[in-house]
């Protein structure tokens, strides 16, 4: 029994040594983790959460795009393997919006995940010693303008439906909102981004942002995009002080701006919006009423190139022309550029009734696009149409037409292509937000 | 490492002292059967309490050393052993052994390191020797060889790509997005049997999200690679109830394998030549056009009438083809080349083998080839210390051709599915191939210039070391170690030249993986056999065990490749992926085992799990399980007489399955711009609290065998339970995820294995052995805190799973015509096998088996993907509506029904036959025995299934099997066989 004793003590031995010794964790191989960056983020680290933001915003872009580009009757999408582009969006026959088709779905959780990405950037900027305090405001300032865009982008396909703007918790989300309100929210979220800017310094890295990737050219991005909620709110000289701060300039280049950028570098991605021109199958073609509608002389008929032959579908609809807005797969997709901000100048103007500094905003668009001076009628109602007019060539496939018609509840004056279509005003909530 | 060096120290010190050698006399005799007189060859001759001994060659005779006060037990397969004192022997041995279909003296593994008789099991354990395994026709790789050969289990090849690729789920579903797929351990060595994608989806965009790989890239797994050949015998332990000792990867059941291993005598040499055809199973015939039916192919009437003139024309020229027996008409030339050497001396004894396959597909450029080398050494240092080293080297290569759902209409099948018999897809005189005007891609370009490859080095390496440690009259004591490595680097390769049809825009597309994995286990412990008295016999083990596990893939996928090349540097653009995974499981394990009278059998074992996978990596979870059989003949409670032996038991078992590697990380992704290097969160939250899901299994049975043990029967019944199983969660996308993992519910499994082994025939001229099982399960969701989860498939317009509370875990939902309902499941009903062997005069033998799958219903589109072509071979045929057409008419179900989508995939299937003649005393002394023989795979099949085959899976081995969207069509194999014994 004496040998079982020694054996068995060396077994026990043996078990203890092996308890203690081989716990292993070997945390996460393919990639940081978001716990990795709640704890005293570098420079580099925080760097990196900006850029991935920045990448994130142009994610599903195009259904964005296609989206408020069919419901505005500014284009068709005719896909081969997508039929739903033309019946749901165009309310064919019986065919409705789903609360749980890749339309609504994918771009809202492509916002909400860039908004996720946004509050991670904040919170490692608030639980880091490694920067400035100037500099920790740059990045918080960065996010908040950013999570504003976002909000309102979902805002804008689901409206009266509204948004949650409580976010920051996965596992205790926030009421959804209703529209006014979730403007509010969007507008004191772009409040907040001023005040970080106001006395930032900034020492990150920016793509699409050209000259304005610096603390002043920041604050001017989250000025411009106040101006866009505050006509959004019908808050006009709000809108004009907004314009102010802004990179707003009457003279200036109308491609003057902040950008969606694309590339080809590993890790980049394409501009999905882009189609070349004359493809069959799948293709992106202008709505008739594009060149129906457009004035003579108008250069902004080349938004819009004939095609070498008719694209149709079976479903009876057709277009003898391209969309030919991004002209190549890395053409950037605008974010808010001189050319709008003139035009929230113009309709401003025209609602604090100042037809005349209107009219002068009005002329500038109409001039460098090899039109005349504005002649019609000097009226509220007038102006307006014609503000609409500049607003749906001007902004034409860049995310606009729906929502200005909808704004000036004028979507029953939208064409219908076939009997039984549907203009609709707004998307459902997706399924797993109800 | 510290502890390795820990256990060396250890072992040593322990063994030194026992490094003596008793006297021994050489014994000799020859083993016949007690009926017929034939000699049993293969019997094992086994010197008692010790390890070692020798096996019978094929006349049955053996000849071993042995210490004067042993005694030698012998035994074999079917056969009651007997005990002989060497004491008493005096001269040459003749040893009839008595006929036991039973199998009640087989001696099956039931802990980690200990073994009980067959007798006292308290488990159903399913045994497959090696005969059954390759004896019969032998199947391309191991996971097809235990096709319809294991009672409890459901195995269904996931298509007929050369090189494997098989589903093995053993009593129902054991997880839902965990590992399915029981655990392979050859000679205690952990095998790695996953299945690596060679990134196919980055040109067949299979599923959505622009990532290169996907679960329908139709990998082989990695157990494929293994030489069946070399297996001596192959038990399965069903569930947790059997093998809750093996922890945390054990909870789908596992498989453990044994290979062959030399013995004491002459060295025995067997060279082994297989030649064999491979032709498709079942084609499904083409449809045939008219004008008309041409015509009809467009509904816009310029096209109509150009394919009108076209289909005239080519009819004028005679250029209308069966493109379907054109690719798949092929026959595949297949052999296979063994050589085998066993031999040994008293302290050591080899088994050395060397294999080469090589098998052509019925598809042109695709195929399979495996060379495998095996070398087992065993040596004894002492009486007291044993010793042994398995090595493996193999080198398997699969071309597996382009198949399986895809959405750019780029795969054979699905190419093929739209291309009418009047196109032109043959190359001109320069070789160039025309453009398919009917789909994506012209599949005979496709299939000539395209390679898909898979090519492993692998090395499995094992050891082991038995010790006795101390030795009593009443009490012995041993140390068992196992442990061994199982390396490999895999190297896919899918070049896709820029010439082809549908790499206009990619303008050639090289992909091109790289894996390497290392895993590795140990498993030490401490084994007490204490025999107090004739009546009583107690088995202590403890141990502890380890496994580590580290996979590293980097894929790259290249395209705009320079012509003529595939080096991924030879590209315009390039984009690459690494994927690692790394774990470490661990565990502590205690057994008592009790055996009184040798008519009870109590066993009881726990064991303590942890894994780095884990949300607490540091946190051991518990596992208990205990057994126990009561032998009522033995025990003298029914008295011996119309019962040979009869036998109750029982067994309860707890094992889990850990979480998959990162799932409790909220990880983050590149997202690059312009350059700057960007992260943002992945749509997938992490779960920082995982828990491993946990099995709970009760199995209980009654065995008895009558009229002299000619005949047998063993009936069990099970109750499996997995309590929270793993699942992802849809979450509301405003939280900026889409999913995450959450243990989310309960599911249930029971079912019931009958099991029956009779010799209903048994002369001097004629033996027939029998066996017949029936087996079926059932699940039910019971408890699921999530809403009904979607699963796999395309959705409820053509049927999907669903995970579903009060359902069953398998079923099949999908529009009914009303709304969604429930459209089959595909659970087999039950399932039956039957295994025969008739022998005549002991030379010719028989052995055929039969394989019947009774319900089970697939997701059936590769008929709808030949509707959607216009080109079912029944496209015109009005088998549902007199006024309808049948492809018009499937197509218009989509959107109503998906009921004819949901196809029963019953089938009776002759799995294998084969007919064998030995030749003996041949009068030579080089040659003692020639075998030679045919035999057939698969070549009857009775199915009213409407594809290539029932049994397919487009999603692999992952949960959800039997969706049929354009396979690699399944084939059957006829072969001659010949092998000579030196």
């Amino acid at each position: 029994m004496k040998k079982i004793n020694y054996i068995q003590t060396i077994f026990f031995a043996g078990t203890i040594l092996f308890i203690s010794s081989c716990k292993k964790d070997y945390g996460s191989l393919n990639g940081p983790t978001v716990e990795a960056y709640q704890n005293n983020s570098t420079q580099a680290e925080l760097n990196n959460l900006v850029s991935g933001t920045e990448s994130g915003m142009r994610t599903s872009i195009a259904f964005y795009l296609d989206d408020v580009g069919t419901i505005g009757r500014e284009l068709y999408h005719f896909s081969n393997s997508e039929p739903r582009y033309v019946t749901d969006l165009l309310g064919a026959n019986d065919a409705t919006l789903s609360n749980s088709n890749f339309y609504i779905t994918t771009p809202w959780a492509s916002r909400y995940r860039v908004i996720k990405n946004c509050n991670v950037l904040i919170d490692a900027a608030n639980n880091t010693t490694l920067v400035t305090d100037a500099q920790k405001s740059g990045y918080i300032g960065f996010a908040q303008t950013i999570k504003a865009y976002q909000l309102l982008m979902n805002l804008n396909l689901t409206d009266s439906n509204g948004i949650r703007v409580a976010v920051a918790d996965p596992n205790n989300l926030g009421p959804i909102v209703d529209y006014q309100m979730g403007l509010a929210s969007i507008s004191s979220l772009l409040d907040s981004g001023e005040t970080d800017l106001t006395n930032a310094e900034i020492v990150f890295p920016l793509a699409g942002f050209s000259q304005f990737n610096d603390a002043a050219g920041l604050l001017k991005f989250n000025r411009a995009l106040a101006a866009r909620v505050d006509v959004y709110r019908q808050q006009w000289s709000d809108a004009l002080t907004a314009l102010n701060a802004s990179f707003f300039n009457l003279n200036g280049d109308f491609y003057t701006g902040v950008n969606h950028v694309f590339g080809t570098g590993s890790g980049d991605q394409l501009n999905p919006a882009f189609i070349p021109q004359n493809q069959n199958g799948e293709v992106r073609v202008a709505h008739p009423s594009y060149a129906e509608d457009i004035l003579a002389n108008d250069d902004r008929i080349g938004k819009a190139t004939l095609r070498t032959s008719t694209a149709s579908i079976p479903a009876g609809l057709s277009s003898n022309r391209d969309v030919w807005v991004y002209t190549s797969s890395t053409a950037a997709v605008p974010i808010i550029r001189n050319e709008e901000l003139i035009l929230i100048y113009a309709e401003a103007n025209i609602q604090l009734d100042n037809f005349s500094e209107a009219i002068k905003a009005l002329n500038i668009i109409r001039t460098k696009h090899g039109l005349a001076d504005y002649s019609g009628a000097q009226t509220k109602d007038a102006l307006i149409d014609e503000m609409l007019y500049e607003r749906r060539y001007s902004l034409y496939f860049e995310g606009h037409r729906w929502i200005d018609m909808r704004r000036y509840n004028k979507l029953n004056e939208l064409p219908i292509d076939r009997p039984g279509d549907d203009v609709w005003t707004e998307f459902p909530l997706p399924v797993t937000e109800q | 490492m510290r502890k390795l060096f820990f256990i060396a120290v250890l072992i040593s010190i322990m063994v030194l002292p026992l490094l003596s050698s008793a006297q021994n006399q050489t014994i000799s005799g020859k083993v016949t059967d007690e009926k017929a007189g034939n000699a049993v060859p293969n019997a094992s001759v086994v010197i008692n309490k010790t390890s070692q001994g020798t096996m019978t060659n094929a006349a049955g005779e053996f000849s071993l050393s042995a210490p004067a006060n042993a005694t030698i037990i012998i035994s074999s397969t079917g056969f009651k052993s007997q005990t002989i004192k060497v004491a008493d022997i005096s001269g040459p041995l003749t040893i009839k052994l008595e006929q036991d279909v039973a199998n009640l003296d087989e001696v099956v593994v039931t802990g980690l390191t200990t073994t009980v008789k067959r007798r006292n099991l308290a488990n159903a354990v399913a045994t497959i020797s090696s005969k059954q395994l390759t004896g019969t026709a032998p199947a391309q790789t191991l996971d097809g060889a235990l096709e319809g050969k294991i009672p409890g289990a459901y195995i269904n090849a996931n298509s007929g790509a050369p090189g494997g690729g098989i589903t093995v789920k053993l009593r129902g579903v054991t997880s839902v997005y965990g590992n399915t797929q029981p655990l392979y351990v050859i000679d205690g060595v952990f095998i790695d049997n996953s299945s690596t994608s060679a990134g196919l989806n980055a040109v067949t965009s299979a599923a959505s999200g622009g990532s290169p790989t996907s679960t329908q890239d139709n990998p082989s797994n990695r157990i494929a690679d293994i030489d069946p050949q070399d297996i001596e015998n192959i038990e399965i332990l069903k569930g947790a109830s059997a093998a809750a000792i093996y922890g945390s990867k054990a909870a789908a059941g596992v498989v453990i394998i044994t290979t062959k291993r030399g013995h004491q005598g002459k060295t025995a040499i067997t060279l082994t030549q297989d030649l064999g055809i491979i032709t498709a199973r079942k084609l499904l015939g083409v449809r045939e056009f008219t004008a008309d039916r041409a015509a009809s192919l467009s509904g816009d009437s310029a096209t109509s009438a150009a394919l009108r003139q076209q289909f005239m024309d080519a009819e004028a020229a005679g250029h209308i083809y069966d493109y379907e027996k054109e690719i798949y008409g092929n026959t595949g030339f297949a052999r296979n080349t063994e050589l085998s050497l066993t031999g040994g001396g008293e302290k050591t004894s080899f088994y050395f083998s060397a294999g080469q396959k090589d098998e052509q597909g019925i598809v042109e450029g695709t195929g399979y080839r495996n060379n495998s080398i095996r070398l087992n050494v065993d040596h004894h240092i002492s009486d007291n210390v044993k010793i042994g080293v398995t090595t493996n080297y193999i080198n398997s290569s699969s071309d597996r051709g382009l198949f399986g759902n895809d959405n750019v209409g780029v795969t054979t099948g699905i190419a093929l599915s739209s291309t009418p018999s009047f196109a032109e897809l043959h190359p001109d005189a320069q070789g160039n191939y025309p453009n398919n005007q009917f789909a994506a891609a012209n599949p005979l370009q496709t299939i000539a210039l395209m390679k898909n490859n898979e090519s492993v080095n692998r090395f499995i390496m094992g050891f082991s070391l038995d010790a006795v440690v101390q030795k009593s009259n009443a009490s012995t004591t041993k140390l068992v170690g196992r442990g061994g490595f199982d390396f490999y680097n895999l190297q896919t390769t899918a070049l896709f030249p820029g010439t082809l049809q549908w790499q206009a825009i990619n303008k050639g597309t090289s992909i091109q993986g790289f894996t390497k994995n290392l895993a590795t286990n140990y498993i030490a412990s401490i084994i007490n056999t204490y025999t107090p008295s004739d009546k009583l016999s107690l088995t202590s083990s403890a141990g502890f065990t380890g496994e580590t596990g580290d996979y590293n893939n980097l894929l790259n996928v290249a395209t705009q490749v320079i012509a003529g090349q595939s080096n991924v540097n030879q590209a315009g653009a390039l984009t690459a992926t690494q994927t690692r995974i790394k774990y470490l499981n661990s565990g502590v394990f205690v057994q008592e085992e009790a055996n009184i009278n040798d008519a009870v059998t109590l066993t009881a074992g726990v064991r303590f799990d942890r894994s780095s996978n884990n949300g607490d990596a540091g946190k051991f979870y518990t596992y208990p399980k205990a057994g126990v059989s009561w032998n009522l003949t033995k025990s003298g409670i029914v008295n011996e007489g119309f019962f040979d032996n009869i036998k109750l038991r029982a067994a309860y078992g707890e094992a889990n399955n850990v979480p998959a590697y990162g799932s409790k990380f909220t990880g983050m992704v590149v997202s690059n711009i312009a350059g700057n290097p960007g992260v943002i969160v992945s749509t997938q939250e992490g779960q920082a609290d995982i828990k491993p899901e946990r099995q709970k299994e009760l199995e209980t049975g009654i065995d008895f065998s009558v009229l002299k043990s000619r005949l047998s029967f063993e009936l069990t019944y099970y109750n499996k339970s997995i309590s929270d199983f793993l699942m992802l969660q849809s979450l509301p996308a405003s939280s900026g995820f889409a999913s995450k993992w959450v243990n989310a519910g309960n599911l249930r499994n029971q079912g019931v294995e009958l099991g029956a082994n009779a010799i209903p025939v048994q002369t001097k001229k004629v033996t027939w052995n029998t066996s017949v099982n029936f087996w079926l399960n059932r699940s039910m969701v019971t408890k699921l805190t999530i809403p009904p989860v979607p699963q796999g498939s395309f959705g409820y317009v053509l049927g999907s799973f669903q995970i579903e509370q009060g359902k069953s875990a398998t079923q099949i939902v999908g529009l009914n015509g009303q709304g969604v309902g429930v459209l089959g499941d595909a659970e087999p009903k039950f399932q039956m096998n039957t295994y025969n062997e008739i022998t005549f005069f002991g030379k010719l033998s028989l052995r055929f088996l039969i394989h019947w799958k009774q319900g089970g219903d697939n997701v059936n589109l590769t008929s709808l993907e030949n509707d959607f072509g216009g080109t079912s071979a029944d496209y015109d045929a009005h088998t549902y509506d007199k006024d309808i057409p049948n492809g018009p008419y499937r197509i218009m179900q989509i959107g109503s029904s998906a009921k004819i989508f949901v196809q029963d995939a019953s089938y009776l299937r002759l799995r294998e036959a084969g007919l064998y003649y030995t030749f003996d005393n041949l009068h030579s002394n080089a040659i003692k025995g020639i075998n030679v023989g045919v035999s057939f795979n698969n070549y009857i099949t009775i199915t009213k299934y409407k594809s290539y085959d029932p049994e397919v899976s487009n999603f692999g081995t992952g949960f959800s099997t039997g969706v049929d969207v354009d396979p690699y069509p399944a084939s059957k194999q006829a072969a001659f066989h010949v092998s000579f014994n030196f």
